[in-house]
């Protein structure tokens, strides 16, 4: 029973970090597997049409050039499937030379007339497969022959457009057709800049002009999982360090049962190194099988979550790469578990031999300072508290493990809320509409709403680094009725020519208030801004500035326009969406972060959620660990109460008792760990896009702290039943003078 | 007058195979309220064995056993915990005071448990002032006397008043004095209606008994 118990205790930290280990692993290397695959180009240009032949040669002489490949990129590209439907479809027209994307299903363009491969993440949300026939805007039906990853966005929904390629044509038709963009490989590409600024001296003249880099794709999708990976890796060490001290309190537990043979040994001359080798043989032979057990448990309890991660993230699962770390992780394991077992007996091997043959205790108790009068509930509170250094050490484990889960819990929720409540991100307007300005008093006079107002966006790029997007929004009158994320620092703007930069767009930009920013449009018309505040924001992932509609206006007249609408509270959204649709307009319903990441942060809240049932299981082994140590140790005590008639209930009782003194202490642990380092831990990792508001409740509070009590009853009954299965004089025999 | 502790047949072994030994073989015992019987044997004789059997602490292989016309042998563990509780009061050689309690509260410890005797409260005091602990009362077991620890452990088996008590080498422990007044409180106590088995090496606590019997081979008998 007792290898049983250490072997579960085990498999229970295994778990922990097997699940760790996964998430991290698999969105630690995600893109760079995916970019691998999918052969990513190493700079994206995109640019106004140009002939081909003109492109190309200036191409031809860029320096570190390896290979290059040209595409026509049509946007808002109606694309239809059955009754799935949206505008919002970018058509890639391939003219030759290599993909940058990798085939997943189905096959690759072959070159003939009526073919599609479609982007993995259109065809998962629309249930697309080889085979089916696609309305892409004006070519028509097309055949679906692959699927394909391309790692240069996240997947759809999650990134606006639905991609999709066509072509691969002959070299007469493609000398026809225009490129817009440009995909270049690099022979070095630790040389990468020195080809970007060449290809920016040369493509002096072209309109529009846009660069990405590979680098650059993977910063800004890293930025995005980079909270999760944080978390996960603080929190494999979180389970590390709790597994240690768990096995170490089952290791002194064990060394503490067989001191008598441990002094037999010694006595017939075994030396301690003798006595430990063998105490290290025995936890190696039950610590080898149970990590792995558990390290696969856990890659397998968290794996379906983190591949959705990555395949929303349009990046490719770890595979067998994963072996790896889960390998070392399994090294890990066995050697805590071996260290925690040798540690105890060395320390008992080298204490005189006469106390360990009679078993005496291996750490010196005092005796309590004042004898009292106790019920049973805290009878057994001063069986737990008897041993300090344990109890100490196992309210630590499940402090910082209740702490974990109180994080991961508050986390999940604030995902819940920043998918469901746009206020959350200071967005006060609830509906959007694609209406004229003109149009707004109509909207206003509708009942219910209570603003509406003109909102324009223009997505722009840092006029110095280019490789820097930022979407720059303007509201016509002031922004913050409509638009209020938290102010980090400075104010909030006043006047034509101010900026309010989100905080990952001052990270990136170094960026405070007084700096000036200069931004270029897709036009490539320059517009100087005074940086007057930087607020937290999570669009973009912060590479956001709120503009006066003005400057924005008189910089780029075309600025993509829309309406939004602030509703009165309690309106019936309903009736004035209604409203909307019978002036002909199609309200949208604004979501939190944005509605298309909708699924992604389901997928978020759902992997926190997993990784914290992971650490309650933690929590119910140390308890049950503990209980079953301190049970061990008061058997004489438990079975001196039998004796006196107690029931299974009154032992349970006074197990609980053991069980509460380490679990509430535990619970009020966990409160300040998460209020005073955790919460604020992470809030700071966040804050390069967001505030994150990571206070727990007093819901979940309690829920953290009812779910520990109630796993105390759990382990009290469960060692009760144990206990009360065995004759009362086996423990009265153990009762020393 | 009808026995108040009858046990007949009673089986147990030890140890499997070569090893084992069978400590009970048969044994029978019959004891009336208010009777003192001296259980006597050898160092390994199956002495105390016979007590935690009686007592339901232990369960024989074979055999009948009624305290107050309640069966020990078969009943369930919640039906012995009953009995031990409410008929069945221990006292052990070694004492078994809990060492996070004061001498008094251990006394109380056996009325603290679900069913035990409604006025065991009331019985705790009772039996704390009879024995002369008061002035002990609130002191932990570590800093008592011998004689003391035993006279508490003695007090603890009698607060939920049981029919029968069963004593196991309560002087094995003490010295001489100690010893005799512990043996003048069990005789006390048998003489107040209860049964008292009492398992000694003490020939002086033979003198106090109303019965000396002797457990070899398994078997008790008189001599």
């Amino acid at each position: 029973m007792r290898r049983w118990l250490a072997a579960a205790g085990i498999v229970a930290a295994a778990l922990v970090a097997g699940a760790a280990v996964t998430v991290g692993f698999a969105l630690h290397t995600g893109f760079d597997r995916a970019a691998d695959a999918a052969d990513l180009p190493d700079v994206i240009a995109r640019f106004a049409p140009q002939r081909r032949a003109d492109v190309d040669e200036r191409v031809r002489g860029l320096p570190n050039l390896e290979s290059a490949s040209y595409r026509y990129e049509l946007n808002r590209v109606p694309l239809t499937f059955g009754r799935r439907h949206t505008h919002n479809g970018r058509l890639e027209i391939l003219l030759g030379g290599r993909r940058g994307y990798e085939v997943v299903e189905g096959r690759d363009l072959s070159g003939r007339r009526g073919e599609v491969v479609v982007e993995q993440g259109v065809a998962r949300s629309w249930g697309l497969h080889p085979g089916d026939t696609l309305e892409v805007g004006r070519a028509g039906g097309l055949r679906v022959v692959g699927v394909v990853v391309s790692p240069d966005n996240v997947a759809f929904p999650l990134a606006k457009t639905a991609k999709v390629y066509v072509g691969d044509l002959d070299d007469e038709r493609s000398e026809r057709i225009p490129v817009n963009q440009t995909l270049l490989w690099v022979n070095d590409r630790s040389r990468t800049d020195i080809t970007l600024a060449a290809a920016r001296t040369v493509a002096f003249g072209l309109g529009d002009l846009s660069f990405i880099t590979r680098n650059g794709v993977r910063v800004t999708i890293d930025q995005a999982a980079g909270v999760v990976i944080a978390l996960l890796v603080a929190f494999a060490l979180v389970a590390l360090v709790a597994a240690g001290t768990m096995l170490a309190a089952g290791a002194h537990a064990e060394v503490q049962r067989r001191l008598p043979g441990l002094g037999v040994r010694r006595a017939l001359g075994f030396t301690p190194a003798g006595v430990v080798a063998g105490h290290a043989r025995s936890a190696l032979v039950l610590a080898a099988p149970a990590a792995a057990v558990g390290l696969g448990l856990g890659a397998l309890a968290v794996g379906g979550p983190a591949e959705e991660l990555l395949l929303a993230l349009n990046q490719r699962p770890a595979g067998a790469a994963l072996l790896g770390p889960l390998a070392l992780a399994w090294l890990v394991v066995c050697g805590v578990v071996v260290a925690a077992a040798s540690f105890p007996a060395w320390r008992a091997a080298r204490r005189p031999i006469a106390p360990l043959l009679r078993g005496g205790e291996l750490a010196n108790r005092r005796p309590p300072r004042r004898a009292s009068d106790d019920g049973l509930l805290t009878m057994g509170a001063r069986f737990a508290v008897a041993a300090r250094a344990r109890w100490a050490g196992s309210v630590a484990t499940i402090g910082v493990c209740a702490g974990v889960v109180l994080l991961m819990l508050g986390l999940a929720s604030l995902l819940v809320q920043l998918r469901d409540d746009p206020a959350v991100l200071g967005k006060r307007y609830q509906l959007t509409v694609d209406a004229r300005p003109e149009q707004l008093d109509s909207l206003r006079a509708i009942e219910g709403v209570q603003a509406a107002t003109q909102r324009y966006t223009v997505q722009a790029a840092d006029a110095f680094r280019l490789g820097e997007p930022v979407r720059l929004v303007a509201y016509e009158g002031d922004h913050v009725r409509f638009d209020a994320p938290p102010l980090a620092a400075g104010r909030r703007l006043r006047a034509p020519g101010e900026a309010e930069v989100g905080q990952g767009l001052a990270d990136a930009l170094g960026l405070r208030p007084g700096s000036p920013l200069a931004t270029l449009d897709p036009r490539g018309r320059e517009l100087r801004l005074k940086v007057v505040g930087v607020v937290r924001a999570l669009d973009d992932s912060g590479r956001i500035a709120w503009v006066s509609a003005p400057t924005l206006l008189g910089a780029d007249p075309g600025g993509f326009g829309q309406s939004v609408l602030r509703l009165e509270p309690g309106a019936d959204r309903p009736a004035v969406i209604d409203r909307l649709r019978a002036l002909g307009l199609a309200p949208v319903t604004v979501g939190g972060a944005t509605t298309r990441n909708t699924a992604f942060l389901g997928i978020l809240a759902s992997v926190l959620r997993a990784v914290a049932l992971a650490v309650g299981l933690v929590c119910l082994y140390a308890l049950l660990q503990g209980l079953a140590m301190t049970a061990r140790e008061r058997r004489g005590a438990l079975a001196l109460l039998r004796a006196c008639g107690a029931s299974r209930a009154d032992v349970a009782a006074v197990l609980t008792g053991a069980a509460a003194a380490v679990a509430l202490p535990a619970a009020l642990a966990a409160v300040v760990l998460e209020r005073l380092v955790l919460g604020p831990a992470v809030t700071r990792l966040a804050a390069s896009y967001a505030a994150l508001p990571l206070r727990p409740g007093a819901a979940q509070i309690a829920a953290v702290t009812v779910g520990l009590l109630v796993l105390a009853a759990l382990a009290a009954v469960a060692v009760a039943v144990r206990l009360a299965r065995e004759p009362v004089v086996h423990g009265l025999r153990e009762e020393l003078p | 007058m009808a026995p108040v502790l009858r046990a007949s047949g009673l089986v147990k072994t030890f140890g499997e195979g070569r090893a084992a030994r069978r400590l009970l073989d048969g044994a029978e015992l019959s004891v009336e309220a208010g009777e003192l019987v001296a259980v006597l044997g050898r160092s390994g004789s199956g002495k105390s064995t016979l007590l935690h059997v009686l007592g339901g602490l232990d369960r024989a292989e074979a055999g009948r056993i009624e305290v107050a016309g309640e069966r020990v042998d078969g009943a369930s563990e919640r039906r012995l915990a009953a009995l031990r509780r409410r008929r069945i009061g221990f006292v052990f050689q070694f004492f078994h005071l809990l060492p996070e309690l004061s001498g008094e509260a251990n006394v109380r410890l056996a009325g603290r448990v679900r069913g035990a005797h409604p006025d065991a409260g009331r019985r705790a005091d009772e039996l704390v002032e009879r024995l002369g602990l008061r002035e002990v009362a609130g002191l932990a077991p570590s800093r008592l006397s011998g004689g003391e620890q035993q006279r508490f452990a003695i007090a603890r088996a009698l607060v939920n008043d049981p029919a029968v008590v069963l004593a196991d080498e309560p002087t094995g422990n003490l010295d001489g004095d100690s010893g005799a007044e512990v043996l003048h409180l069990l005789r006390e106590t048998a003489d107040e209606g209860r049964a008292l088995v009492l398992v000694t090496h003490d020939p002086a606590a033979t003198a106090a008994a109303d019965r000396v019997l002797h457990l070899e081979g398994g078997r008790l008998a008189a001599r």
